[in-house]
């Protein structure tokens, strides 16, 4: 799987080259700055870009910036947002466009190689995951919560965290059957229409930003 | 003799009129009477015309026609006569004025007078030029008024305008200057006028002479209306410069020949006295009684002027001594502040991030050594250093948050108030209008602000829905949280709001809590400041 890193600290750059190619993916670049890092992604198209928010020349949010502008030119690129914190403006930015394959996580994710090397390759197969401190704020919000059942709000925490039925399944401790209804549920209560699931959650997370 | 014939015959006009059909017309009107006047006036002229000449021949044709023609407009246009009136009495009264200065230089030069040069003013039949000139100002002058008086009885054009000039004489009377007091330049400007010669001459020089005193005394006029103090100035000025001018021509008497002067011929010893001595003396005095008022209210303006700048410096000097003493107080407070905030910072880092860091190094310290011996107890070791470090983040990051927040930094204002509105549990709906950037000291403690009032509504007020609302207009940066919930919140209660309030004033801003029992609960801040000419940040 081919990736192209942007990241302007030094350290964790190596860090994540390191990382990445200890699970074997193929780091095609590692850039330090949102233009190198723009001319990157449209020139290698990689699997997945992981991009750190804040990157140079002024250090503010370039990073993201730059995210959204190659999605711009090249649709359904698949993104993968790191930052030392987590904003829902700019995870609602990130999805605006629909069209999936983007993640948005807090840096102390890359410690759990397992939950980051996941969360690559659902970003990469064109799934949403989200940071489950993102979603805590989500969830965090009232009137939300109304109109989901209990059951039905854990899962769709974790399907905006980015897992899998079989996962969801796995870790409330019911059948994969009975996360379809509940999923279902939620699409129907959120006022989806059927199309294929994978949309529909990015389409169930949008939705549950724009509130 | 002709004269007599004309004046007759408009009398006879007149009484016919009187009692003829016509008569109820004018007699009835309001102004209408008035026309009556008018053919009368015109004849006057025609004692008025000199007799010599082909320019005097003319006019003594043309005598009759102009008193015909009046009668006509009499008859036919009463109104438009009525209104001509007034303009044909002030016209003979300058006329008269004329002739008064005309006689005096004959009398002057000797000239005696013949047949043809004898004239008839109004009533005054001219025989003799030195005398009878002394009759004929008194009669002009009162032509002049009644052209005055009819002028406004009739509300013939000028009037309002003659009227707004008098009215505002009148109202500006005692402002920087004694009633009265710059009506002394008319003096002046008639002073002028007398002295001004060629009046020996009935063509170009008189009417040139005439043209330039009319405009001089419009001048004045104007100064009159525009500053009265000037015009009193002027007017001391001038009657001390003419009367020196009167003593001047006396004194020197014969050798340089007087001429007129004012009223009076210098043409022997009694007139030089009375003329040059008396009428000089008149003059300079009066000049010099007006002098030194005229410089106390000069004085006195300045004086005045003074007074009110000491008075607003002593204003002003008030007004900063109490925004010295606002700016030492916020400045102690923001100090203070500041100190205890790096103390918890301080401490928040020593607890926490710092002591984490330490528990993980010794963890991994203690792993290094098991993991020979036993690699399951060293590897329990390194996921505990794991977590350590994770929470050390979370600490750290938290931290950072309260310092400045990174989306502030990173968005400015506008997107930072629309993420923490994200953030709030409840339902939050922003109007953020902000048309440049906020400066970032200004930015952070409305931020702050505005996070600290969507705490309190999520938390007490028991509200569905919270409204954030930021604008900027005219230097002031407002921007209000209000809640639908039960209200009842009491401003002093929380120590959060007091924190804020200490916050914004340093910035000359201010906080205001309305929450009366039942809701709704409205926090407002303001705070004056520049907006850079950043992004235009809108809804």
């Amino acid at each position: 799987m081919r990736v192209v890193i942007g990241e302007d600290l030094f350290l964790l750059r190596e860090g994540l080259v390191r990382l990445l190619k200890a699970y074997e993916f193929d780091v095609v670049a590692a850039v330090g700055t949102a233009p190198e890092l723009l001319d990157a992604l449209v020139e290698h198209r990689p699997d997945v870009g992981i991009v750190d928010v804040r990157l140079p020349p002024t250090n503010t949010d370039d990073g993201l910036r730059v995210a959204i502008a190659a999605r711009a030119q090249i649709p359904g690129l698949p993104i993968l947002v790191l930052s030392q914190y987590v904003e829902q403006l700019y995870a609602r930015e990130l999805l605006a466009d629909q069209a999936g394959a983007v993640g948005y996580l807090l840096k102390d994710r890359v410690f759990d190689d397992d939950t980051f090397t996941g969360a690559i390759r659902a970003v990469a197969a064109g799934g949403t995951v989200l940071d489950p401190e993102v979603v805590k704020k989500l969830l965090g919000k009232r009137t939300k919560t109304a109109r989901l059942s209990p059951r039905e709000l854990q899962v769709m925490a974790l399907m905006a965290e980015g897992r899998s039925n079989a996962a969801i399944a796995q870790r409330l401790v019911i059948t994969e059957k009975a996360i379809s209804k509940h999923a279902a549920g939620i699409f129907a209560k959120l006022g989806l229409a059927p199309s294929d699931d994978d949309n529909r959650r990015v389409l169930a997370v949008l939705a549950y930003l724009d509130g | 003799m002709l004269h007599y014939a004309l004046l007759l015959l408009v009398i006879l006009v007149a009484v016919y009129l009187a009692r003829c059909r016509y008569g109820a017309r004018y007699l009835d009107g309001k102004t209408g009477r008035w026309a009556l006047l008018l053919p009368l006036c015109t004849a006057a002229f025609a004692g008025v015309i000199p007799r010599s000449g082909t320019t005097g021949y003319l006019l003594l044709v043309l005598m009759p026609v102009l008193v015909a023609a009046s009668g006509l407009v009499m008859v036919r246009r009463p109104r438009l006569a009525a209104k001509a009136v007034p303009f044909t009495l002030l016209l003979l009264g300058l006329a008269g004025l004329v002739l008064a200065r005309k006689y005096q230089d004959m009398a002057e030069v000797g000239y005696s007078m013949g047949p043809l040069d004898s004239h008839w003013y109004g009533l005054t039949p001219v025989s003799n030029w030195a005398v009878l000139s002394h009759l004929i100002v008194p009669e002009a002058l009162l032509f002049l008024a009644a052209g005055m008086w009819l002028l406004f009885r009739v509300q013939a054009p000028g009037a309002g305008l003659t009227a707004a000039a008098a009215r505002r004489l009148w109202r500006s009377r005692g402002k920087g200057v004694l009633p009265g007091q710059e009506l002394l330049l008319i003096v002046v400007a008639v002073m002028v006028a007398l002295l001004s010669g060629g009046f020996t001459d009935w063509a170009g020089p008189v009417l040139a002479t005439t043209a330039a005193n009319l405009a001089l005394a419009g001048a004045l006029v104007m100064l009159m209306l525009r500053s009265r103090l000037w015009a009193a100035t002027m007017a001391a000025a001038g009657l001390v410069v003419l009367g020196f001018y009167g003593f001047l021509l006396a004194e020197f008497w014969p050798t340089v020949p007087g001429g007129t002067y004012g009223l009076v011929s210098l043409n022997d010893t009694r007139t030089v006295f009375i003329g040059g001595f008396l009428q000089g003396a008149v003059l300079m005095a009066a000049g010099l009684w007006l002098a030194p008022r005229v410089m106390g209210q000069h004085l006195g303006l300045r004086e005045a002027e003074l007074a009110a700048r000491a008075g607003a410096l002593e204003a002003r000097a008030g007004v900063l001594t109490e925004r010295v003493q606002t700016l030492t107080q916020t400045r102690t407070e923001v100090v203070d502040t500041a100190a205890a905030e790096l103390r918890r910072i301080e401490r928040d880092l020593h607890d926490g991030a710092q002591a984490r860091l330490v528990a993980l190094g010794m963890s991994l310290r203690a792993a290094e050594r098991l993991f020979g011996t036993s690699p399951d107890a060293a590897m329990a070791l390194v996921s505990e250093a794991k977590e350590a470090s994770s929470k050390a983040l979370t600490e750290l990051r938290d931290l950072v948050r309260g310092i400045y927040p990174p989306v502030l930094a990173d968005r400015g204002l506008a997107d930072a108030i629309r993420a923490l509105a994200m953030d709030c549990p409840l339902p939050a709906v922003t109007d953020v209008r902000l048309p440049g950037e906020v400066e970032m000291p200004v930015a952070s403690a409305v931020y702050f602000s505005v996070a600290e009032a969507l705490t309190n509504a999520a938390k007490h007020t028991h509200a569905k829905t919270v409204h954030v609302e930021v604008d900027y207009r005219d230097g002031m940066l407002r921007a209000q949280v209000a809640d639908d919930g039960a209200g009842g919140a009491d401003p002093d209660r929380g120590t959060g709001l007091h924190g804020i309030e200490r916050r914004l004033a340093a910035f000359d801003g201010i906080l205001a809590v309305s929450s009366p029992p039942g809701g709704p609960t409205i926090i407002a801040i303001e705070v004056p400041c520049a907006l850079s000419s950043g992004k235009i940040s809108s809804c």
